[in-house]
């Protein structure tokens, strides 16, 4: 599913230069559920940001879905990005003009067909992560573990096989974390996502088959679960 | 994205920034319906510069006699029925309509005491025509000298004419036309000083018969040969009349001159206005007329000319003001774009997460721009549209009466209205040409990881 292969990211140039990444290489199934930690500044969101073709400022090759996404344009980019990943943010970022229906079908836009009925999919995909009754809700009148899940109904929208979670519990209390380490953990175990989630927390999502650490922008430990 | 989905996209984010939008939105209402003000305005002042001022007729060319010189052999600068026969014949002309002049001085003594009380009485049963009016009609007493000449009657074809226009049985008096133009400067400046009635359309009829006297003169004294009183009677008002006098059909103008200068003077027109079968012609048939040893009289034309460039370039000046307007109210479009980017960062980098590529963003912010240009334009257009509607109101009403003062001093030509929408349009989208360009070059794993 995943392949990385020496993957370095600099930030800034000449002596203000700083590795994000410096030489990544990562092999990762399909299905599998991996953790990556580290500490703040380890290199996670940028790993994650490759893997997602949100970052394609990279040396070495990053292959993912069968895509080397370092030779795809813009466009293709864009594709890739629509037909196989479903990102799911800290910060949730929905919108706060739109209702939890609105915010899941969002990814419909930009979609290259027109699809007969957006809401009706983003009716079942909110149903999935158990928010049918709050599909009317504006962000604003939802709680921090319900905008959570509206924002992994938008990440399942257009039936990606490849989940990328960046810190998805780090602004969620205990119990909510819970509830939604075990929504990632059904959409692996039931729907066969491969799922990737980044935490900076180690205790978190035992149940991850594969659990990757960087450090200082480098593979500090890989280890199955 | 499919067009559907992009509209609907489009509007959703208007709506959430309108705020921001409206106020942008009056840079480009003002620019626009200034825009549509002007153009207008300057169209009805061209307008009556074309009609009314210096009519041209398009398709027509007025042949006058070439002047003397080295070059032009003696008799052929002189109209005469052969050389009409000869424009005739020139390819691309349909008919050729001769002029003559009056060979004679005449005078016209407009006696108020003289008019039947009948004809005063039916004068004063007429909308807008006071008593004292008739009074001052009753009063008047006017001697002038007379300048006439004589048309082919065809030529008044177009005109509303209130009784024939052709040589008169015995005893019936010669019709005659006056000028629009002449009546023009009548209505708005004699009439009013001396408290006279205007003269319109519908005052012609009423216009009594009144009597002019060939061979006569206020000017050369002691004329050779006898006075002789003919009568003549308005019949309609024409382009086609002679700015200052009156004209009669034209067998009657060469009869007079065979009886009072002669027979070569009924034998040689001054003018001849040939009708041209269409635009494309006349440029052959120009030349062919030169050939032919006469000239073009482009007088009329190149007056209107001179008038018409003078009223587009105050025009063109007032539409600068305008699209300095509409390319103020761009600029600060892109502004309040860059400011709305700069908000929507963090949502335009989840856009692109989602499966946005640059040009869907580009194509986004060039959508928000359009719809905004159309909306600022629409309203524009509506605004300039009433306040020309409000100032011609208010200029109609309340202007004092000049010569050729229109009803309609604004002219809507089709294309104003579209044109003012496109203008905004336009400049909306170049204004938010670089914002829509930073938009889409921004950096989705910067923004959404906060560090853009």
């Amino acid at each position: 599913m995943i392949h990385l292969s020496n993957i370095v990211r600099l930030y800034g140039q000449g002596e203000n230069a700083t590795y994000a990444l410096g030489g990544v290489s990562l092999d990762l199934p399909p299905g599998a559920f991996v953790k990556i930690t580290g500490a703040s500044g380890s290199g996670k969101t940028t790993l994650l940001n490759i893997i997602g073709g949100l970052d394609t400022e990279y040396s070495g090759k990053a292959i993912v879905a069968g895509k080397d996404l370092k030779i795809l344009n813009d466009r293709e980019l864009s594709g890739f990005r629509q037909e196989t990943v479903g990102f799911v943010f800290q910060h949730f970022h929905l919108l706060d003009h739109l209702d939890a229906l609105q915010n899941v079908a969002l990814p419909s836009f930009f979609a290259k067909d027109d699809r007969p009925s957006p809401l009706l999919r983003a009716e079942e995909v909110l149903t999935r992560v158990g928010l049918k009754k709050k599909m009317r809700s504006f962000p604003g009148e939802l709680s921090g573990g319900q905008k959570q899940r509206v924002a992994i109904a938008r990440a399942l929208f257009n039936r990606p096989r490849l989940i990328l979670a960046d810190e998805p519990t780090g602004n969620l209390d205990t119990q909510t974390s819970s509830q939604i380490i075990s929504l990632f953990e059904s959409l692996n175990r039931e729907d066969g996502l491969t799922v990737i989630v980044v935490t900076h927390e180690d205790h978190l999502f035992q149940k991850a088959s594969r659990s990757v650490r960087l450090k200082d922008g480098r593979v500090a430990e890989e280890a199955p679960q | 994205m499919t067009f559907k989905k992009f509209r609907r996209f489009t509007v959703q984010n208007i709506r959430r920034n309108r705020k921001n939008f409206i106020f942008s939105g009056f840079g480009i209402i003002a620019g626009v319906s200034s825009f549509i003000f002007f153009v207008a305005l300057g169209n009805g002042i061209k307008r009556v510069v074309a009609r009314e001022i210096f009519p041209l007729e398009a398709n027509r060319i007025q042949v006058v006699p070439r002047l003397a010189g080295f070059d032009i052999p003696a008799g052929s600068r002189e109209i005469t029925a052969e050389a009409l026969g000869r424009f005739s014949t020139i390819p691309g002309v349909a008919a050729v309509y001769p002029r003559m002049k009056l060979a004679v001085p005449a005078t016209m003594a407009l006696e108020g005491q003289r008019f039947p009380d009948e004809d005063l009485a039916r004068i004063a049963r007429l909308p807008g025509i006071s008593p004292e009016m008739v009074e001052s009609v009753r009063k008047l007493d006017l001697w002038m000298e007379i300048m006439a000449d004589g048309i082919d009657p065809r030529l008044t074809k177009s005109d509303i004419l209130f009784g024939p226009f052709q040589k008169p049985a015995a005893g019936e008096p010669i019709p005659i036309l006056i000028s629009r133009q002449l009546i023009e400067i009548y209505n708005a400046s004699f009439a009013k000083a001396r408290l006279l009635p205007p003269v319109s359309d519908i005052l012609v009829p009423y216009v009594p018969a009144v009597t002019l006297t060939l061979n006569d003169s206020y000017v050369v004294r002691d004329l050779a040969g006898l006075k002789e009183h003919v009568r003549v009677k308005l019949v309609g008002l024409s382009h086609h009349a002679l700015l200052g006098g009156v004209t009669m059909p034209l067998d009657v103008v060469r009869e007079i001159n065979r009886r009072f200068a002669g027979p070569k003077a009924a034998e040689i027109y001054d003018s001849a206005l040939l009708e041209v079968v269409a635009s494309d012609k006349l440029s052959s048939v120009q030349m062919a007329i030169k050939d032919l040893g006469f000239k073009i009289d482009e007088s009329q034309k190149r007056m209107a000319e001179s008038v018409g460039l003078a009223v587009t370039l105050v025009t063109l000046g007032f539409t600068l003001i305008s699209l300095v307007m509409v390319g103020v109210a761009a600029v600060n479009i892109g502004h309040i774009f860059f400011m709305i980017i700069y908000e929507r960062q963090r949502e335009i980098g989840l856009l692109r997460a989602l499966g946005a590529s640059k040009r869907d963003i580009r194509s986004m912010i060039h959508g928000e721009a359009a719809l905004v240009g159309t909306a600022g334009g629409a309203v524009g257009v509506a605004v300039g549209t009433a306040a020309c509607i409000l100032v011609n109101w208010i200029a109609v009403k309340l202007l004092p009466q000049f010569p050729f003062k229109p009803h309609q001093f604004f002219a809507f030509p089709v294309w104003i209205f579209a044109g003012g929408i496109a203008l905004a349009v336009a400049f909306c989208l170049v204004g938010a040409f670089a914002p829509a360009n930073r938009a889409a070059r921004l950096d989705p794993a910067s923004v959404l990881s906060g560090r853009g």
